[in-house]
């Protein structure tokens, strides 16, 4: 692994250290709303994106069950912390056993579905993940005793001191999102250089030999998804929080796509596209609301569907993909990609590693 | 003791539910068949149509799947585009001035052809789509897959944008059959447009039987499902195939939205429902075989229709654990499918 | 080196520079308070998305006949209005949200029209589920005011009860009242069945029927509920009994539903015998259909608040002031009406404080009216700032050989708790509940007949 000090890797510590300061001061600068909606929501569905990016880019398996499983953790909170609220099961428990709680479950159940999917490869994978992740939705929408249909409101009041409730400023939860941010992203830098993250990384690249190597692949597979499942409950527990409010519309298929799109046009190769493709699909969400699409007609859908589609075509490995393409060109090369999603998905075809 | 395991879970939970259904199912709405053996098999025969409706649209899925390894995200919106389709279709046939007609109204042919008019505008919408989006990056399998996702989204929208608003509209059956027909069989009387569904899948089964078996097109698919790189490298024009296969099976979703409009409804939200029936379809069927649609089809129809009836009532809305039952169990014990073949 | 160093100054200078914009829009701003701000939550999509217009019409036509407000476009209400004040403030429409029955969305639209764009005051939405969860929203945002559309939860107003939440329609089981009576004493029924939509609209408009019939003695003998969204209701239609079983069906299946499922009714049990149907509101929305409206002839449904093709003074005053702003659109359809109301309530109570929100919008909640003069009956408010309206029942008839639906009966102010049969400590409509008990409703024996639009007082 070269490790050394190139100019690519100056620049994104800069940008690192720039964007760290930015987010930092943010509350202080920006108006509630930017604080609240925009940026708070970015590092949650950051987390969210960065459960998958973390099983996409190291572990060679794009799943679209983590929307599932961010529901599942943002459900179960809900249940178990809230006391009068129009649904679900008012369990009343304190607030931060709560929260152990519903990441636990989520965790558990990720678990459930990793040992399902870890024999298959590939694209198999990814129609199993999306038949689990439709079926939690539907799971939510029709067992209306857990999902109180019209969702389970009343969260924030009974979210710990730290976070507030819903009169404490925005600035309040934002910090908390953005630290869990920073640790999730730190973790996951972390892990992947652990044995377990260096074998997972085999077993992306060379499953068989891994095998042959006395590796127990689907079980390695199994752990990985578990853990990608505990940063999505991370996420699920931030969006209770932050919704104040979990109804089944937040996780179905729409949903389970939207955050495929922002796994996609950050970039699937890196961890840092999960918020920087969280951030553009929000504010493009945000600005286009009332843009009419000419000749086609529709709206935001088709709008970021074209999006998609474009960054597809051109650039599968996002926006960060984008980048670091711009820094292999010009036969200077600034960096190998720290890792490399599954070789027919970029552009060129030619692999970079 | 790998090998017995699954046998031994499978078989204890087909004992299991049969038991149930036949013997102990108590506090449900029928209670267990011998009680009451009529809606027994009015279920069976609402599970058996609504397998036949899966069937047609899971077979064209497994179909694009097993060839060409595309997910092909946007069968669901295909099968509700292809219900208004039919839908606009009719009500220009018949003259309906934006009412739903009555079948008293409906002959076979104002049936007839806006089916065939909606099979064959998807399968060349689905052609036109694979020529220009897919055919170029072939081998690509998760690009694909993330292409014809994109593509459902826009879909899905533009068909909110141009087909009324994506509301409720529903095809009408020719009046001879819309009407009961008596089985003999514990005096049940059976709705006709039903039976009619089943037949069309199985229609839908013989033909496409006829054409994988019978046919050199349908024999070039089937080498290409078994071993694609060594079929394009017999000299086969593995393209052409490729282009015919998808072409079938948009067409076949397309067939079953117009059914299936028929039947229930188009709607938003249908899209969103098929797309999930047909992967479970074909997780459990198993990749590329008719056979393997056909049994998942099968299997996914009845449990998801008795399911619905034979819970005890104040638990029926947990009918779709059933369904993550049934994926768990074929996933665990039989990732390829029941009649996938492994790796 | 030269491309070197462009490669580290062109993507910061990039991104300096996006920040830049990205914050302009961001930076706060300073309010004006000259101005009130409201904002309209209505539906673009889903099953009532052609209801968007309508709602802001209604809406809109209310500010122009009591603030002065002139539309732009009296085909095209989304296009604004101009002009128009209440008690000294010029209105300044900041939006119009664009729900989709969700209360996700729901939710998601209220932010951006209430923190985005700053609006103090919104009315809306339209939908059951949508308005749980705008009146959670209001009850942890105490310094804005919340007027709701058409939105027909029970929970909204009886468990909520947020202080800045006002409804001034009935909920879906008001709506119904009057059916369980003509059930069990016109169509002789005693032994009923009911199919509902597996949520929670479903469940309320459910228990206007169920508290109402089972007032009277009748009994419930079987609830089948259908999941929602669904594609084959055959399996939850066979749950019904069998016509020769029961003496009559309530229906409560709505959106895309209740088409496929009379039609799914069809197939398991042949004819619609229309003296053993009762629909629930959605049996109006379905005139647009040839297929089954013929079969529907002489049933009866639950209303919408409204009472359509009403003759009374008072209905017809309305629909002359509705009709002058925006004549393309049904005042006597709950989507214009039951947001006429709110708005109208609105200028009503501005004038009274002024206009004066400075210290917060607590004088603006004591001065919304608590009596209403409406179109279509008085309408009154509860403790819960709920509505206690009129309800009109009404029957699909044949007349001229057309199809359509007429009021045949008033039940004046129909309140929320069915006579104490609902309240904050009862269990929320659901599955189970309302249970099927004889009770004393208020408006037993009450129900004045409707002919020809007018109530035979």
């Amino acid at each position: 692994m070269t490790k050394g000090w190139t100019a690519k890797r100056i620049v994104e510590r800069c940008v690192g250290v720039a964007v760290l300061v930015f987010v930092a001061i943010g509350p202080a600068a920006l108006t509630d709303y930017w604080v609240s909606s925009i940026l708070t929501q970015t590092f949650l569905l950051g987390i969210a994106a960065a459960s998958l990016i973390f099983l996409s880019a190291y572990g060679g398996m794009i799943s679209l069950a983590q929307t599932a499983i961010f529901g599942i953790a943002a459900f179960a909170l809900a249940n178990f912390v809230t006391t009068d609220a129009t649904g679900g099961q008012n369990l009343g428990w304190n607030p931060w056993l709560a929260v152990a709680g519903a990441i636990v479950i989520a965790t558990a159940i990720a678990l459930v579905f990793g040992a399902l999917a870890s024999r298959s490869l590939g694209i198999y994978f990814l129609m199993i993940t999306l038949a689990l992740g439709v079926i939690g939705f539907y799971f939510f929408l029709q067992v209306d005793k857990l999902s109180g249909r019209a969702g389970i409101p009343t969260i924030r009041e009974h979210a710990p001191s730290i976070v507030g409730d819903a009169s404490a400023p925005p600035a309040r939860l934002y910090y908390v999102a953005l630290v869990l941010a920073l640790v999730v992203y730190v973790v996951i830098r972390y892990i992947v250089r652990t044995p377990f993250g260096i074998a997972l990384q085999g077993i992306r690249d060379e499953p068989v030999r891994m095998a042959s190597l006395g590796y127990n692949v689907p079980v390695h597979r199994m752990l990985a998804f578990g853990l990608a499942g505990f940063f999505a409950s991370l996420g699920g527990v931030l969006y209770a929080w932050w919704n104040d409010l979990v109804d089944p519309a937040a996780i179905d298929l729409n949903a389970i796509v939207s955050l495929l799109v922002i796994a996609v046009i950050g970039g699937l190769g890196r961890i840092e596209g999960a918020w920087l493709g969280a951030l553009a699909f929000i504010l493009i969400n945000n600005y286009v609301r009332d843009v009419e699409v000419p000749v086609l007609g529709g709206s935001f859908p088709t709008v970021i569907g074209f999006i998609f589609l474009a960054i597809v075509l051109v650039s599968p490995d996002g926006l960060m993909g984008l980048w670091d393409r711009v820094w292999s060109m010009g036969g200077r090369r600034g960096e190998p990609p720290q890792a490399s999603v599954d070789v027919p998905l970029s552009a060129t075809g030619a692999s970079s590693t | 003791m790998s090998r017995l395991l699954p046998r031994i879970v499978a078989f204890a939970a087909i004992a299991f539910s049969l038991i149930w259904v036949l013997f102990a199912a108590r506090n449900t709405n029928f209670g267990p068949a011998i009680d009451d053996p009529k809606n027994f098999f009015i279920t069976l025969l609402n599970g058996l149509t609504f397998a036949g409706l899966l069937f047609i649209v899971a077979s064209g899925f497994a179909l694009i799947f097993g060839l060409m390894r595309v997910i092909n995200m946007a069968q669901g919106v295909f099968f509700l585009l292809g219900g208004y389709i039919a839908y606009d279709m009719q009500q220009y046939l018949a003259d309906a001035g934006g009412f739903t007609p009555i079948s008293t109204d409906i002959n076979a042919w104002e049936w007839l052809i806006p089916a065939l008019v909606a099979t064959l505008a998807i399968g060349v919408f689905g052609l036109a789509i694979q020529q220009l989006l897919l055919r170029w990056n072939q081998g690509q399998d998760l690009r694909q897959a993330l292409i014809t996702i994109a593509l459902s989204v826009i879909l899905a929208d533009q068909i909110i944008e141009h087909f009324h608003g994506g509301l409720g509209r529903s095809v009408t059956w020719p009046g001879s059959i819309e009407k009961f027909v008596d089985l003999h069989v514990f005096g049940i009387q059976y709705s006709l447009a039903r039976l009619t569904v089943l037949a069309l899948g199985l229609m839908v089964g013989v033909l496409l039987w006829l054409w994988l078996y019978r046919t050199r097109t349908g024999m070039v698919i089937r080498a290409g499902v078994d071993d694609r790189q060594m079929t394009s490298a017999l000299g086969i024009n593995i393209q052409r195939t490729f282009a015919i296969a998808f072409f079938v099976g948009s067409a076949l979703a397309g067939f079953g939205g117009a059914v299936g409009a028929t039947q229930a409804g188009a709607a938003t939200g249908a899209d969103g429902q098929w797309l999930l029936n047909s992967l479970v379809v074909v997780i459990i069927g198993g990749l590329g075989s008719l056979l393997g649609a056909a049994v998942g089809s099968l299997l996914y129809g009845l449990v998801f229709t008795f399911a619905a009836v034979y819970l005890p009532s104040g638990y029926t809305n947990y009918a779709i654990v059933f369904t993550f039952a049934l994926l768990a169990l074929v996933l665990a014990f039989r990732p390829q499918g029941l009649i996938g073949r492994p790796g | 080196m030269k491309v070197g160093k462009w490669k580290f100054l062109l993507p910061l200078g990039l991104l300096v520079a996006g920040s830049a914009v990205a914050t302009s829009g961001a930076l706060a701003t300073s309010a004006q308070s000259n101005e009130v701000k409201i904002a309209i939550l209505s539906e673009c999509k889903g099953a009532f998305g052609g209801a968007f217009e309508e709602q802001i019409a209604g809406v809109q036509a209310a500010f122009s006949q009591y603030a002065g407000a002139k539309p732009k476009n009296k085909k095209k209400p989304s296009a604004g209005i101009t002009g128009g004040s209440m008690g000294g403030k010029a209105i300044k429409i900041v939006g119009y949200g664009c729900g989709d029955e969700t209360p996700a969305l729901a939710l998601k639209e209220t932010r951006r029209l209430m923190e985005q764009l700053g609006g103090e005051i919104m009315i809306g939405p339209l939908s059951g589920d949508e308005g749980v969860a705008v009146a959670n929203y209001a009850k942890a945002h105490p310094k804005q005011t919340f007027l709701n559309g058409t939105s027909g939860g029970q929970q909204t107003t009886l468990k909520v009860r947020a202080k800045n939440f006002f409804r001034y329609n009935g909920d879906g089981a008001q709506w119904n009242a009057g059916t369980g009576e003509i059930a069990y004493k016109r169509l002789g029924w005693r032994n009923a069945a009911i199919i509902m939509d597996d949520y929670s609209f479903g469940y309320t408009s459910g228990a206007g029927f169920i508290a109402e019939f089972c007032a009277w003695g009748g009994k419930i003998s079987k609830r089948v509920f259908v999941p929602s969204p669904n594609t084959d209701y055959s399996s939850y239609v066979q749950q019904l009994p069998a016509p020769d079983k029961i003496d009559g069906y309530f229906w409560v299946v709505g959106g895309s539903g209740t088409g496929p499922s009379l039609k799914a009714y069809q197939q398991a049990f042949g004819a619609i015998d229309p003296k053993k149907f009762i629909g629930n509101l959605f049996f109006a929305f379905y005139g647009a259909d040839k297929e089954l409206g013929p079969q529907l002839v002489g049933a009866y449904m639950g209303g919408f608040g409204t009472g359509p093709g009403l003759q009374t003074p008072a209905a017809k005053a309305y629909r002359k002031l509705a009709t002058r702003w925006y004549p393309d659109f049904n005042p006597d359809d709950g989507f214009y009406y039951n947001w006429w109301n709110p708005a109208w309530a609105l200028t009503t109570a501005m004038k009274t404080i002024n206009g004066d929100l400075s210290a917060g919008h607590q004088k603006l909640w004591a001065a919304m009216p608590r009596t209403l003069n409406a179109g279509f009956g008085k309408i009154v408010l509860d403790k819960n700032r709920q509505a206690i309206q009129d309800q009109y029942p009404i029957r699909y008839v044949k007349k001229n050989g057309a199809i359509t639906f007429e009021v045949i009966g008033l039940i004046p102010q129909v309140d929320q708790t069915f006579g104490g049969q609902f309240s904050e400590t009862t269990p929320s409509p659901s599955r189970a509940a309302p249970a099927c008990k004889k009770a004393k409703l208020p408006w037993m024996n009450k129900i004045i007949p409707v002919k020809n639009g007018v109530p035979q007082r």
